[in-house]
């Protein structure tokens, strides 16, 4: 369960993100969408805690992220666009690493199901220098899961990824949300988004300029037109910016 | 075509000094530009000009006598010769001209002609031999008179030996990559041309041995009479041939004039232009091998900017952990597990046990054997020389903490950990490598370090005041590693750019400076308590329990006070790490 009420991110005098609330549940996946500098990442980051709010709250799984950091970040899972790993630390590495960091008992156990499910059991003793892009982020994404965390966050998840690894990621959010964590994900490839997410959350400069479901939100732009995509209601809301 | 690459390099250079000027508007580069400067001016500019006004104003000055020049300029071309035999032996991989990323991906596919982009390449590398050729002969004008000549002279024939040096690793790299090519494995080139070497030694040496009588005493008599039989030694059988060009080159540098330089230029010239000739005209294909040099090199400073040095040296392989990572526990010591990973495998607590028997057993063996007895002092010394090296320069030496993981802040920072926790586990590895060196001098210093003359140091006070030091150097470490850590939090933009050892430039010096000299300030001022307290408990009580109870005593309120500096300091900084945001500190 994520909470979010007038959350503001300021930078001097520029505004990156301004008074934001919404509410995602637990099984629901939201859909962070807008243009190029509209405070996604920002937004993202703050609610994640890796940078503080100027003002609002955000409530990770009950916990306060300001108040209460370390029980509400027991609970969270951020992957960023870029996949960040320790050189030096092997695959299997990365996750005995991440396992003391969260107190995960009998990792082991834990960790050899998800190097299977995400593919990269084989290359559990390689180091990341040695894995593609697309194997770092599924390295990431072992690391981000090992504790079962109620709430994820994803900044640009399908970025890098082939075909099939686009697939195999849409998949493992859905099962994700469907096992009852709650999901904010953040693209450009607003087709995919359509397939992955129950709810959308429009940014633009900052503000929220739409919210709500798939449904709630194509009948607020959509004109009474039938069939109108995200993309389009996309283009609507932000006035036709870039994505 | 040449012309647009000259204009590509001549605006890149540029821009780059603009940039470099523009920067000085931001005060962290203003304020390192002028403590660079001054470090330059009282280091180098003012010793330089007061040697020059000497040497003007007459007054007798330290001269190398001009009859050891031919020698000095010999064993030059020796060395010279051994450094350009080693350009043929070592390379294992074919020639590839260092291109940045952008220059290939621009000139390659570009209409540009093959030796044009080796014009290019060499042009480019003049820049940077000029540049060394100034530095060199600003350091060695702090001593002008030892090889005679002047500045003009010292940049032309510095200049001209490392120009034809490039020139010459350029050649022999074309040659191996054709040898390659023609299906001569490097191990095989390698014999070949061992063997060719073995083949000219022995020649020289059989006629050096028909020739030449052994040393005399008469020759081993002074610094003249040795440099007379080397220069004997050297001018005889086929050695000066094989020396010949090496000493042409060398030659214009060594000139004590005008007149000398001009004459020892032609010659010089002409070596020069023969290795022009060569490497321009020699056809062989280093396209692949530049690209590849390329990604290589773009990954290492992708790496050093994110301060990952290991990544930086090259290819990295995947090691054990320093110890067994149990899954649960505190999580600090899952950062001293990753970052000794992060470093030399040497960095190993068997290590500490190995260096402290090999301490032990080297000192019983040394105080056994009267021969050796009197080399005790001169370890005592050493030991005391390690011990300021690593409280001086150890936390600048071992950075495996936050300095090193800033890029990562964004991931530590979603860790279900206190600031303070990440802070005091980031610097756990820094803290306990350099414990572990200072407690193998505290061991050696324990060993060795008497003194008939300091009576009160008896054995009990040594053991004491060793056993408080033991608890109390860890502390003294972190505290040492808060400074730098700080800076990382507060100036990130700062200790981004000192860290970046790509940057360059007599600001980012400064900077250095700055950085060493806050920390050494910062660090004396945090120790004064400790110190303070210790001092007067001693003072007070040693009369009434005695100085051994009473050092013991004052060990244990340095280790409360320095436990207590820490404590702050380390929850101050994980306060600070809490709200630290990279991205906004690196905002222009």
């Amino acid at each position: 369960m994520i909470e979010v009420s007038g959350l503001s991110k300021r930078y001097g005098n520029f505004t990156a993100v301004h008074d934001l609330s919404f509410t995602v549940g637990p099984g629901e996946v939201l859909g962070l969408v807008g243009p190029n500098g509209a405070g996604k990442t920002t937004s993202l980051r703050c609610l994640a805690g890796i940078i503080p709010a100027t003002t609002g709250t955000c409530r990770i799984a009950g916990h306060d992220i300001t108040t209460d950091p370390v029980a509400a970040k027991r609970a969270l899972a951020f992957f960023p666009d870029e996949p960040r790993l320790f050189e030096y630390l092997t695959v299997r590495q990365h996750l005995a690493f991440v396992a003391r960091i969260y107190g995960v008992e009998d990792h082991e156990a834990l960790a050899e199901p998800l190097l299977v499910e995400l593919e990269i059991a084989d290359k559990a003793d390689q180091l990341p220098g040695e894995l593609s892009r697309g194997m770092k982020q599924k390295l990431a994404i072992a690391c981000g899961l090992l504790h079962s965390p109620q709430v994820m966050f994803f900044d640009e998840p399908l970025t890098g990824l082939d075909p099939l690894g686009i697939r195999r990621m849409k998949d493992s959010i859905l099962k994700r949300a469907h096992a009852g964590a709650t999901i904010v994900l953040s693209s450009h490839l607003l087709h995919l988004l359509e397939e992955v997410c129950s709810h959308v959350l429009i940014l633009k400069q900052g503000e929220k300029i739409a919210d709500g479901t798939l449904a709630d939100v194509s009948a607020r732009f959509s004109n009474g037109e039938a069939n109108v995509s995200l993309e389009e209601i996309f283009l609507r809301a932000t006035g036709g910016s870039d994505t | 075509m040449i012309s647009a690459l000259l204009y590509l390099r001549l605006t890149s250079l540029q821009n780059l000094v603009l940039s470099r000027v523009r920067r000085l508007r931001q005060p962290k580069y203003l304020v390192g530009a002028i403590v660079g400067a001054a470090y330059f001016y009282f280091i180098v500019f003012r010793r330089t000009v007061h040697v020059g006004r000497v040497a003007a104003a007459g007054a007798p000055v330290v001269a190398l006598p001009t009859d050891l020049l031919p020698t000095l300029i010999a064993l030059g071309a020796v060395i010279l010769l051994v450094i350009a035999a080693l350009s043929w032996i070592l390379p294992d991989e074919r020639a590839g001209l260092t291109f940045t990323e952008a220059e290939i991906a621009f000139l390659f596919p570009a209409p540009v002609r093959r030796r044009t982009l080796i014009y290019y390449k060499l042009l480019n590398s003049q820049v940077a031999i000029l540049f060394t050729a100034g530095i060199f002969t600003l350091f060695s004008l702090r001593a002008p008179s030892l090889i005679g000549g002047n500045a003009l002279i010292h940049v032309a024939g510095i200049w001209l030996i490392l120009a034809t040096l490039n020139l010459h690793f350029m050649g022999a790299s074309f040659v191996i990559t054709r040898l390659m090519d023609n299906g001569i494995t490097p191990w095989r080139r390698r014999l070949i041309i061992l063997g060719l070497i073995v083949v000219v030694a022995g020649v020289t040496l059989g006629w050096l041995w028909r020739d030449l009588r052994a040393p005399q005493a008469a020759d081993l008599a002074d610094f003249h009479s040795v440099a007379g039989y080397v220069n004997t030694l050297l001018a005889n059988g086929p050695l000066p041939w094989l020396l010949l060009p090496a000493k042409l080159v060398l030659g214009p540098y060594f000139a004590q004039d005008a007149a000398t330089f001009l004459a020892a230029l032609g010659p010089a010239l002409l070596v020069f232009a023969a290795h022009f000739l060569w490497v321009v005209r020699f056809e062989v294909s280093f396209e692949d091998a530049s690209i590849a040099k390329s990604e290589k090199r773009a990954a290492r400073v992708a790496a050093v900017r994110e301060g990952n040095w290991r990544a930086a040296r090259g290819a990295m392989k995947a090691r054990p952990g320093p110890f067994r990572l149990a899954s649960t526990g505190r999580p600090e010591l899952a950062f001293l597990w990753k970052n000794l990973l992060s470093t030399f495998p040497i960095f190993r607590p068997r290590t500490l046990v190995i260096g402290a028997v090999l301490i032990i057993a080297g000192y019983r063996w040394v105080v056994h054997d009267p021969a050796y007895r009197h080399m005790i002092p001169i370890f005592t010394v050493f030991a005391f020389i390690v011990a300021g090296y690593v409280l001086f320069l150890g936390p600048q030496l071992a950075r495996q903490d936050l300095r090193s993981d800033l890029a990562n802040s964004d991931i530590l920072k979603t860790y279900p950990l206190h600031g303070w926790q990440v802070v005091l586990g980031e610097m756990l590895t820094p803290i306990a490598i350099l414990s572990g060196v200072l407690w193998l001098v505290l061991l050696t210093l324990l060993l060795t370090f008497h003194s008939p003359a300091l009576t009160w140091l008896t054995p009990a006070v040594r053991f004491t005041v060793a056993a408080g030091l033991v608890p109390i150097l860890p502390l003294v470490c972190a505290l040492q590693l808060l400074v730098p850590n700080a800076a990382a939090l507060l100036f990130p933009a700062w200790v981004q750019t000192v860290r970046n050892r790509s940057e360059r430039g007599i600001e980012v010096i400064g900077q250095r400076i700055i950085f060493m000299a806050g920390q050494l300030l910062v660090v004396a001022l945090a120790l004064l308590p400790a110190a303070l307290g210790a001092g007067l408990l001693v003072f007070a009580t040693q009369w009434l329990i005695g100085p051994v109870a009473a050092l013991a005593l004052a060990a244990v309120a340095v280790l409360v006070i320095l436990a207590a500096e820490v404590g702050c300091g380390l929850w101050w900084l994980g306060q600070r790490f809490e709200a630290f945001d990279l991205s906004s500190e690196l905002r222009p």
